[in-house]
């Protein structure tokens, strides 16, 4: 372990590591689609990267700058039937929607693997969410590790990227001619075992290249990213002012869209709707920017004005009680709400004025 | 994860609760025994879970909820005003104030069968009060887990001191449980003080005036009771300085909260107040926990 990892806190590592010609990726994405499901990032219509299903290893797209959507839908769909309902209300049963079946996610970014982290933790804290853990246990992820930070990412603030010590079944790395695959799990090891002969044990140099390329990742970072730790002592301790609050604000449009494409935001709504002859439950995505969010029958709104829900998202995803329910921020990273959101309430944004105590938006 | 975030997590006391089905969105059957009228607009429902041994075994604290399921409608969550202590069927006391109710007022009949699934929530310490005397104070829809724990005191009498129940609604047509209330009053199970708003030109023998004056009025033997309250917002708001200011300790009051809820186990988000849950963590809480969590009360 590098200097570098340890002052990073790096874990005692992977179980093992592999390396596999490049000439040699398509044959062993082949086997992969052999096992299951593959979800990988490709070109969607009008250029625009997005995670789905790929039928074919030219599909798969290996340099990209990631997408706009997370990854987290093959976890946690927009519409997620729960189970379905059959017969008539004079009697009914109820039945399980999908069989389960193994999938592989492939390359997914450092923080989108991150991300399905979180959603594994927060699902197994407190009382098991056994519908979304069993299509987690049925997915295998296959991180691929960041040399060139994107231009938004602060992942390197949210322990998220760019290179993972632990949170992927495997990490691949690309070293040019080769590239390194890292097993982090069972599952991941079962991965690279069924290709027999194209992977082998990776050698010195190998290992040596990877921690050089993760060591000038970090240093590309810069100095301007996202300082949690004074945002994260006045979160929690109610100690920004109300005015700031007041002012960030003013620039969210509650338009929802930064916890849309957050890889760690999961809350939702839960609705019936009609299909076959039957209903499905489900499960559908809603945000906390949205106003009837927290309104009760009664009429009764606890979080009534936008700021109490900008509040709100910045307590859950910063705070230190969250910071301790959850092991981490609720922030990989991925830099998509500095994308998607049309005023800046995103997190750099908000967290840089609690820290200075003004807002430059 | 380091041991100290391990031990964080399991310190946090969050509830366990046995559900009605292995998958905590899945409800179970259980059928509409009894509708009944209980005031304009609010009515009574007896259910009983259709498999016999789910309905023999379901248990559940004083306080604690259910989501109900209305097939190809929704689910919607609901307090249990019925006590533990009587097996076999539970009760819902339900007001017409949306969708989901609409529908349920307009459509579901006895005999039906609807989709809960439960007990959620914590419940109230009811081992906690064992020897102590209870002051429940109640504002209108508040009576309902009120109605539940009062039961589960009248019960179990031998085990708590006094029992005193302090209920405020509107008007005398709004009052909840009247004549079981009575004929409990009567019996000298419990002491009860009966209170409307106004009278609306209805006869009414009760008090007048709102139910935090009445609190005062009360020879309570404070180091002795712990005072439970349920009902809006703006009830708490008077209600709980003035039980303060009477010497109770904050952590000898506790409050039934209502927040949205979708999920019930703590996942969806509607009913995160801080850092906690209310479907999960509540929706009792002591006053202690909820001023040190600004959005609980207040707004």
């Amino acid at each position: 372990m590098s200097d570098q990892d340890a002052a990073r806190g790096g874990s005692a590592g992977p179980r093992g590591a592999y390396a596999i010609e490049r000439s040699r990726i398509d044959d062993w994405v082949s086997t992969v689609l052999a096992l299951g499901e593959v979800i990988a990032p490709m070109a969607g219509h009008g250029g625009d990267v997005l995670y789905a299903p790929v039928e074919t290893p030219d599909q798969v797209l290996w340099e990209f700058d990631n997408s706009l959507h997370p990854p987290k839908e093959v976890l946690l769909p927009q519409t997620d039937p729960l189970f379905e309902i059959r017969g008539e209300r004079s009697g009914w049963q109820v039945a399980a929607v999908r069989p389960r079946e193994p999938r592989i996610l492939l390359n997914a970014r450092s923080c989108d693997a991150s991300g399905i982290r979180f959603l594994r933790g927060v699902h197994e804290e407190d009382l098991r969410d056994s519908a979304y853990l069993r299509r987690d246990a049925d997915l295998t992820v296959v991180s691929l590790s960041c040399p060139q930070p994107c231009s938004q990412g602060f992942c390197i603030c949210c322990d998220a990227g760019p290179f993972l010590d632990d949170g992927f079944d495997v990490q691949l790395t690309d070293l040019g001619e080769v590239l390194l695959a890292e097993v982090g799990s069972a599952k991941g090891e079962a991965l690279v075992r069924t290709s027999d002969g194209l992977f082998r044990p990776a050698s010195e140099q190998e290992l040596s290249r990877r921690r050089m390329l993760e060591a000038v990742a970090i240093d590309s970072f810069g100095e301007s990213t996202c300082h949690f730790g004074s945002a994260m002592r006045r979160i929690s301790t109610g100690r920004v002012v109300e005015a700031l609050w007041d002012t960030m604000s003013d620039w969210c449009f509650e338009c929802g869209a930064c916890t849309l494409v957050c890889p760690t935001c999961y809350c939702f709504s839960i609705k019936d709707r009609q299909s076959g002859g039957g209903w499905q439950r489900c499960r559908m995505w809603d945000s906390c920017q949205y106003g009837a969010f927290t309104l009760e029958a009664s009429g009764h709104n606890p979080r009534p004005h936008r700021k109490d829900r900008v509040k709100r998202r910045f307590y859950h995803k910063v705070s230190a009680q969250y910071y301790l329910r959850d092991g981490t921020v609720g922030c990989v990273g991925c830099g998509r709400c500095v994308t998607v959101c049309l005023g800046t309430t995103d997190m750099p944004a908000v967290v840089t004025a609690i820290r200075k105590g003004v807002w430059n938006g | 994860m380091s041991p100290e975030l391990a031990r964080a997590r399991t310190q946090r006391g969050a509830t366990r609760v046995t559900l009605t089905s292995a998958n905590p969105y899945q409800p179970a059957p259980a059928r509409i025994m009894r509708i009944s009228e209980e005031v304009a607009d609010t009515r009574l429902f007896d259910l009983r879970f259709e498999a016999p041994d789910l309905a023999e075994r379901f248990q559940y604290n004083p306080g604690q909820f259910i989501q109900l399921s209305i097939l190809g409608v929704g689910e919607a969550p609901f307090s249990l005003p019925s006590s533990p202590t009587r097996r076999g069927a539970f009760q819902l006391c339900i007001r017409r104030a949306g969708t989901f109710t609409n529908y349920l007022f307009d459509h579901v009949r006895e005999g039906d069968l609807v989709g809960v699934r439960g007990p959620l929530g914590n419940g109230f310490p009811v081992d906690q009060f064992a020897g102590h005397d209870l002051l429940l104070v109640a504002g209108g829809l508040g009576m309902v887990p009120l109605r539940g724990l009062l039961q589960y005191l009248i019960d179990l009498r031998h085990r708590f001191g006094r029992v005193m129940l302090v209920y405020g609604s509107r008007t005398p047509d709004q009052v909840l449980f009247r004549s079981e209330l009575t004929s409990m009053s009567r019996r000298g199970d419990a002491e009860i003080t009966l209170t409307v708003d106004a009278t609306a030109g209805q006869p009414w023998d009760g008090k007048v005036g709102v139910v935090t004056q009445l609190v005062d009025n009360l020879h309570v033997d404070v180091p002795k009771t712990f005072a439970v309250a349920c009902g809006p917002p703006v009830f708490y708001q008077f209600l709980l300085e003035r039980l303060v200011a009477a010497g109770f300790g904050k952590d000898r009051i506790f409050l039934s909260l209502e927040r949205r809820m979708e999920c019930g186990v703590g996942k969806c988000g509607h009913c995160a107040v801080g850092y906690t849950f209310t479907c999960l963590h509540g929706p009792v809480f002591s006053y202690w926990d909820a001023i040190n969590l600004p959005e609980l009360i207040y707004t």
